[in-house]
This record gives structure tokens, C-alpha cells and sequence, in this order.
């Protein structure tokens, strides 16, 4: 509690100027620089967008990333098969059996197995869960990041009961660590398919609650149409998927036209696509695509064969030489692996494609001549995850 | 106040002092990774709440926290915000370090660009182990901290030094 | 790590037999390759059904480039980023620290669609009209670690070109912007190639060797191989 003199206050705000990394440019002619980030409640984790501003519109903004940048691909080298199949799941954090199975798919393309089909039915049913436990958090996301709060506790509070099932099968609310070269590492409990139909059904129902209170709020409608349009062939350019690419009216899904083995083509579903390109369409489809995805689940638990979950693997995986690309459509868009394997114990080289990293190159082009809040509806909607980008 | 720091204070006021500070914490929310969203389920999903513990979550800013926790991985580009953000928070200041990754670098230990712990930067107080830790650890963690709280000199704490507004 | 369920320790991975069938539409991308770049195409690789791999000379790689987005329609811009083919001179690291570190191995062996450098340099588009997808490779010599970049072909490939340059050193000609991405500005040396060391696996040697202990079913040993 003692006073700082003026001389303090002042040599503190010059040192601060002075340091690069946060910026106190007060009002010039060339306008104002501001810092969003990297901590900051609406970035999703540790994104920091500089944006100059005139006044409160937007002239530039650029995404200074890095700082959740952990190094997978490097350490993908120095880690064998499963072992990478751990770490992989931390990449998309909030969807994480997604992440792992396209790098699955990859080494069992190289090896020239195929799992059996109750394995790649309960992959789906998995992967699809995992969907539905990462875009329902980005309904509330979304809606707290425009003002509405109540909404996040819903997402928080109905993800739970997605996560429970996620749990009762592999044991881990998040990073399960299920998927195996050749299977699964288990089989289903008992009673997990009613369980999850009964989770399912709760699902829908908030998706319903998210339709009544967030998408035809005359404020959510005016936060967000008409913001961040995206036009087709910028997004292509972009090289954006997902949500994101269907909500700017492009009919690509991977899971319909690129199938790699898993079980989609065995439910009846259909693709969402909208043709505005904004904010709000970006929200919609995604809230359609929960929907689908809860339909898919419960097809798929309808007609789940029986057999067994593992192939016959060796008990040491080395994976032949040859090079494998897969990509699935992940929840957060398109992730896909290029393994380059040398016949090791682990991969030579593995590129790993994430989404987000393309998503949020758009966002120079898409911010330009928006105002300040609107670039928060914006990240809000192209929706990323941090470990996404930042690999 | 010159009675706290000179350790004049009768022990029932200290006591009575610690319960008053240890239910009443500000959790800064220094969400970073993947414990980020298992802090979120913790502080502010209906199921693992929080502030039945007496902790509120989302101070306005880092100057009106008693407590952050870090979740999630850190790296060496993200060090100088930490310290700075932690310098910011005012005395008397809590860390809980929360997750593998934040402990001790985690799954990341040898990688390039990741700092091996959030304690070389700043000094903590619990560790939450896990990867990511239950939203039951991190109350386990938190009520730890509130004992800890508890039995606390708080002399100890204002030796006498000035507080430096950074 | 649990051992992976119901395998045996000397089965057979499960082999799907195929017979080889010519991928009609991936012969006609490599022809519309060759049409337009003629003795550019080095080589290409096609596995049926699945997918294409194109080398095409440096020289020719933005060219390449309009090809790969006009001619073969591949509008929707993938990724692009390089392999660095010398095999790494440190090992996985989980070599036991008491015996003498294996002989490295310097040869670079290249993987499809051959090459002749150390560096490659690759990128993917995909058709959705054709759905299929095409990995285009370049080689990079070690004395001129430079490209043509790919900005006015598509525009997403900014930030790849970013990090191609900040993790290999290969910089894009023409890009104008190559500010680091993902690493603090201090940060020296490129992290993915192969001879960047990991130092913290050189400090301490990975516990898994150490603390491997027998099963109390087992009385003898631990495994041999080095799977915890």
C-alpha cells in the first residue's frame, strides 16, 4: 500500500511502450494498434491478433500464433507407433479420438490391415461422439463469445453426458487413447449402447434448447449475419473445411466423398450446407451437423456387428516403408496425416494437416473493414483450437 | 498494516483472517491447453462447481485475482505474458499448477519449444497432477490450497517489503 | 502400455490381396501433367485407388503450381510442407544408455515418386469435382534452399511457406513476408531437420529404459524390446 509517485507511473508506461510484445501505441494518424490476446477470454487458448485500427473499423489484422506450438511433428520422430498415438490426441483437444484416427488409418494402410468391421462401426460411433462433445461446446462458445452467457452452461452441462459415455468405454473423458493399429483396445460395456441413445436424445434436446435460445435472438441475428462473409472460391483458395467450407455453400464433406473405411456409409445422413458465408451460417451448420451426428450414433448402435475389435498385429509394430495420406472430416474440419515411414519402430516423418491452421489464414483477408467486435464473432465462428493451429 | 507484518496479531484474529481469505478466493483463470477446458468444466459447469468452495471464477482482471491457475502447456514464447500477468496479480497471490504439462512439461518433455514446468517461471503452490487432471482433482487441489490457507502465518507472507506495484 | 489385445506374438498382419488395376482418372491427371510441363515431370507414383504422387522439376514448380489448380481442378488447397530425408543421426532415443550408440546411418533413401536430394518440398490439392487428390514433390538442392512460391496460385499457402521456412530454412521466392510463425525470434536453427537434436533427450536419457520392472507373475526378466 504505498503510493507510486508520478515519475514511477511514468517510467513504467514508457517501459512498457517500449516492449514489443504489448502494445500501448496510443492514437496516432496512422491510427490505433491493438492487441487481442494471447490471453484473452474470446481466443479459445493462446491466439493474439494485432489489429490496427481506424477508429473502431479494422484496416489490418494479422494472428500472431505460436504460443501453444509444441513441436508434434518433430517429436512424432522420436516416438514410436503408440506412443504417437498418444500424443496425437492432444492436438485437437477437444475432439480428441478424432485426431486419432486418421493417423491409425495411415499406419494401417502402410500395413495393409484392416481392422474388423465391429472395430470400424464402434470407430465411427466414437468419432461421431467425439463431433458431438466438440461443436456443443462451440454452440455455447460461440454464444458466450457474443454476449450470451447462459448458453456456455448448457454446452458445459450436456457435453457431460456425451463425455460420461466417452468414459464408461476408454476411460478418459478427454485424450481417450483408445484407437489401436489393427482395432480397438477394448470392446463396449454392457449397457452402453441404451446408455448413449439415452445421451443422444439428450443431445437433440439441446440442440433444440440452442435453437430457442441463441439462434433466432434478434441480437445473435444481428451479431452475426452478414459478418465474415466467405465467399466459395476465397475459402477453396484458403484452403478451408469443414463447417467453415459448407457454410459457404461448397457440398464437400469427407466422410461422404472420400470414405477411408469407417462405417458412415452404413448410416443414412445427410450434408448441411448454407449459402451465405457468414457468421451465422458457420453456426448453423454446425448446429445441424450435431443433429446428424446424433442420428448417425444411434443407426450405427442399431446395427453394430459383432466379432472381434482387434486384428491380428504383431506385438511389436513396425510399419513398412511407403509413404500413406489420410485425411477424415474431423470436427474441426479437414486433419488428415502424411506418415513417410521407413520400416521403424516409429514414423520417419509425419506431416500432420491440421484444420484450424488454414481456417485462421483466412482471417487477415476476412477481417479487413470490420469493426472491432465483429472480430470476435468472427474467430468465435471459424471456431479453432488452439493445439489445432499451433500443432 | 503494521500489525500483520510485525506478527502482532493475536492468533484467533489470524485465524479468523486466514478462514475469511481462504473462502473467498478469485481464481485468474490462466487457461492455456487442454486443462483449459477441464478448469472451465470445473469452475463453471453446473456438475463440478466450483464456488460451493467458496472460489469465484472470472475476476475482471488479473489485479483483482488471489489466485491463478495455470492449465495446460507452456511454452517459451508464452513465458514473458505469464510473468508479466503474474506480476500483475497483487500480493498476497496463489499458483496452482494444474495438469502435466504445467508441472513438469509433460508429454511435451522434450520438445524445443516447451517450457518444462510453469515453476521456472513462477513460483507454485499446488500441484495438480493428470493429463488432464479430473475437474475432481482440481477442487482436490483447490481445497488443499484452502488448507493451506488455513494454517498460514501471515506475517510470514509481509515480511516487511514494500509492495511493488509492477 | 497395455500389450495390444489378442494378438500373437508371431502372427501375420491380415494382408488384403488386390489385384492391380489401372486408376483411370489418376493416368489422365498424370497426362494432363505431362501435356502441359512435358520433360518437367520427373516421375510419378499411383497407388489404384487411392492416391497420386507427381516430382516435378523446381524450375517448373509454380507452373507446376497453375497446372495442379486449372487444368487438374484441384481447387481446394491442402498443405505444403517438406521431408527432409536424411535419416536422423540421434536415433529414437530409446536405445539403452549403457550399450554404444548403433552407427548412423547417412544414406538418404527418398520414398515415392523418387529424388535426388536431401530436401523435398511437397503439397496438396484436391478436386471435388473428381474427388481425388494429388501430392505434387519437389527437390530442393542443399546448396540453393529456395522455391518459387506458390502465392499467386493459392493464397492459403502463405502461412505454409512461413513455416517451411522457419522449420526447414527453405525460403519462397517471391512471398515477401517470411516472418517466423510459430517460435520466438531468438530461436535459432530450424527444428524439423533431421540434424536439429532434441536436447533434452541428450540431457537425460529416457526413464522407460531404467524403470522397467518384471511383472511379479513373470520371475524372469524384463522384455526385451523396449516397450513399457
Amino acid at each position: 500500500m504505498t503510493a507510486i509517485s508520478d515519475r514511477q507511473m511514468l517510467a513504467y508506461a514508457n517501459a512498457q511502450a517500449a516492449d514489443g510484445r504489448v502494445n500501448l501505441e496510443f492514437e496516432t494518424q496512422d491510427g490505433m494498434t491493438l492487441n487481442l490476446g494471447p490471453q484473452h477470454p474470446a481466443t479459445h487458448g493462446t491466439l493474439r491478433v494485432v489489429v490496427k485500427l481506424d477508429g473502431e473499423q479494422v484496416v489490418a489484422a494479422e494472428p500472431v500464433m505460436g504460443y501453444m506450438h509444441r513441436g508434434y511433428e518433430k517429436l512424432t520422430e522420436v516416438r514410436n507407433y503408440p506412443q504417437v498415438t498418444t500424443l496425437v490426441n492432444r492436438i485437437d483437444w477437444l475432439g480428441s479420438f478424432a485426431n486419432e484416427v486418421p493417423f491409425i488409418l495411415a499406419a494401417e494402410k502402410l500395413m495393409e490391415i484392416e481392422a474388423p468391421p465391429r472395430a470400424q462401426w464402434i470407430r465411427t460411433v466414437l468419432f461421431e461422439m467425439s463431433r458431438i462433445a466438440n461443436i456443443s461446446l462451440f454452440a455455447g462458445d460461440m454464444s458466450l463469445h457474443i454476449g450470451a452467457l447462459t448458453a456456455a452452461f448448457y454446452a458445459f452441462r450436456d457435453r457431460e453426458f456425451v463425455l460420461n459415455q466417452i468414459e464408461a468405454v476408454t476411460g478418459g473423458r478427454f485424450h481417450p487413447n483408445f484407437d489401436r493399429i489393427g482395432g480397438l483396445k477394448d470392446d463396449l460395456p454392457k449397457g452402453w449402447i441404451a446408455d448413449t441413445k439415452a445421451a443422444m436424445a439428450r443431445i437433440r434436446d439441446y440442440c433444440d434448447e440452442m435453437d430457442q435460445l441463441v439462434t433466432g435472438n434478434e441480437i445473435f441475428e444481428a451479431r452475426t449475419r452478414g459478418v465474415g462473409v466467405i465467399p466459395a472460391d476465397i475459402a477453396l483458395q484458403y484452403g478451408l473445411t469443414g463447417a467453415n467450407l459448407r457454410a459457404s455453400g461448397v457440398d464437400w464433406d469427407l466422410r461422404r466423398d472420400q470414405p477411408v473405411g469407417l462405417a458412415w456409409d452404413q448410416a443414412d445422413w445427410q450434408v448441411w450446407t448454407h449459402p451465405d458465408g457468414d457468421s451465422f451460417a458457420r453456426f448453423w451448420v454446425r448446429l445441424q451437423e450435431i443433429r446428424e451426428s446424433t442420428k448417425i450414433v444411434d443407426q450405427l448402435l442399431d446395427g453394430l456387428p459383432s466379432g472381434p475389435v482387434m486384428a491380428k498385429v504383431p506385438r511389436i509394430i513396425k510399419v513398412p516403408e511407403g509413404e500413406a495420406w489420410v485425411a477424415t472430416e474431423n470436427p474441426l474440419g479437414e486433419m488428415g496425416y502424411y506418415v513417410v515411414s521407413k520400416g521403424g519402430l516409429g514414423p520417419f516423418r509425419t506431416k500432420i494437416r491440421t484444420p484450424s491452421f488454414n481456417n485462421i489464414s483466412v482471417v487477415p483477408w476476412v477481417c479487413r473493414g470490420v469493426y472491432v467486435p465483429d472480430v470476435i464473432t468472427i474467430l468465435a465462428s471459424l471456431y479453432f483450437i488452439l493445439g489445432d493451429i499451433d500443432r | 498494516m503494521g500489525l500483520v507484518e510485525s506478527g502482532k496479531l493475536p492468533k484467533p484474529l489470524t485465524s479468523l483472517l486466514n478462514t475469511s481469505r481462504k473462502y473467498s478466493i478469485w481464481i485468474f483463470q490462466w487457461g492455456l491447453a487442454c486443462c483449459a477446458i477441464e478448469m472451465g468444466a470445473a469452475l463453471g459447469a453446473p456438475r463440478y462447481d466450483v464456488m460451493r468452495l467458496g472460489v469465484i471464477p472470472l475476476p475482471a482482471s488479473p489485479r483483482q485475482a488471489d489466485l491463478v491457475c495455470f492449465s495446460g502447456t507452456v511454452t517459451d514464447k508464452m513465458v514473458p505474458a505469464i510473468r508479466r500477468l503474474y506480476d500483475q496479480i497483487p500480493d498476497p497471490k496463489y499458483v496452482i499448477s494444474m495438469g502435466s504439462c504445467a508441472n513438469c512439461g509433460g508429454p511435451y518433455w522434450d520438445s524445443y519449444s516447451v517450457t518444462k514446468g510453469v515453476d521456472q517461471v513462477v513460483p507454485v503452490d499446488v500441484y495438480v497432477p493428470g493429463c488432464p487432471p479430473r475437474p475432481e482433482a482440481l477442487l482436490e487441489g483447490i481445497v488443499l490450497l484452502q488448507e493451506m490457507i488455513g494454517k498460514e502465518d501471515m506475517a510470514e507472507r509481509w515480511k516487511g517489503e514494500p509492495l511493488v506495484v509492477r | 502400455m497395455s500389450p495390444l489385445s489378442s494378438a500373437d506374438t508371431d502372427a501375420e498382419a491380415t494382408e488384403a490381396v488386390e489385384t492391380p488395376e489401372v486408376d483411370e482418372a489418376r493416368e489422365a491427371v498424370v497426362a494432363l501433367f505431362r501435356e502441359e510441363l512435358g520433360d518437367a515431370v520427373l516421375d510419378h507414383h499411383i497407388r489404384p485407388g487411392d492416391d497420386l504422387w507427381i516430382r516435378v522439376e523446381r524450375a517448373a514448380w509454380r507452373q507446376a503450381g497453375f497446372v495442379l489448380r486449372d487444368r487438374a481442378r484441384c481447387k481446394a488447397f491442402g498443405f505444403l510442407s517438406a521431408i527432409d530425408w536424411l535419416p536422423s543421426p540421434y536415433g529414437l532415443g530409446e536405445d539403452s544408455p549403457t550399450d554404444a550408440p548403433p552407427e548412423p546411418d547417412t544414406e538418404i533413401v527418398t520414398g515415392y515418386a523418387g529424388g535426388d536430394t536431401r530436401f523435398q518440398v511437397f503439397a496438396r490439392a484436391t478436386s471435388h469435382s473428381a474427388k481425388l487428390g494429388v501430392t505434387l514433390k519437389t527437390d530442393i538442392p542443399d546448396d540453393d534452399l529456395t522455391l518459387d512460391t506458390w502465392l499467386s496460385v493459392y493464397a492459403g499457402v502463405d502461412w505454409h511457406e512461413r513455416e517451411l521456412r522457419e522449420m526447414f530454412g527453405i525460403t519462397a521466392i517471391g512471398h515477401g513476408h517470411l516472418a517466423p510463425l510459430y517460435l520466438p525470434g531468438e530461436f535459432e536453427g530450424h527444428p524439423l531437420r533431421k540434424d536439429f537434436p532434441l536436447l533434452a533427450r541428450h540431457v537425460k536419457a529416457w526413464p522407460g529404459i531404467v524403470d522397467v520392472e518384471p511383472m511379479p507373475a513373470e520371475a524372469g526378466g524384463a522384455d526385451e524390446e523396449a516397450s513399457e
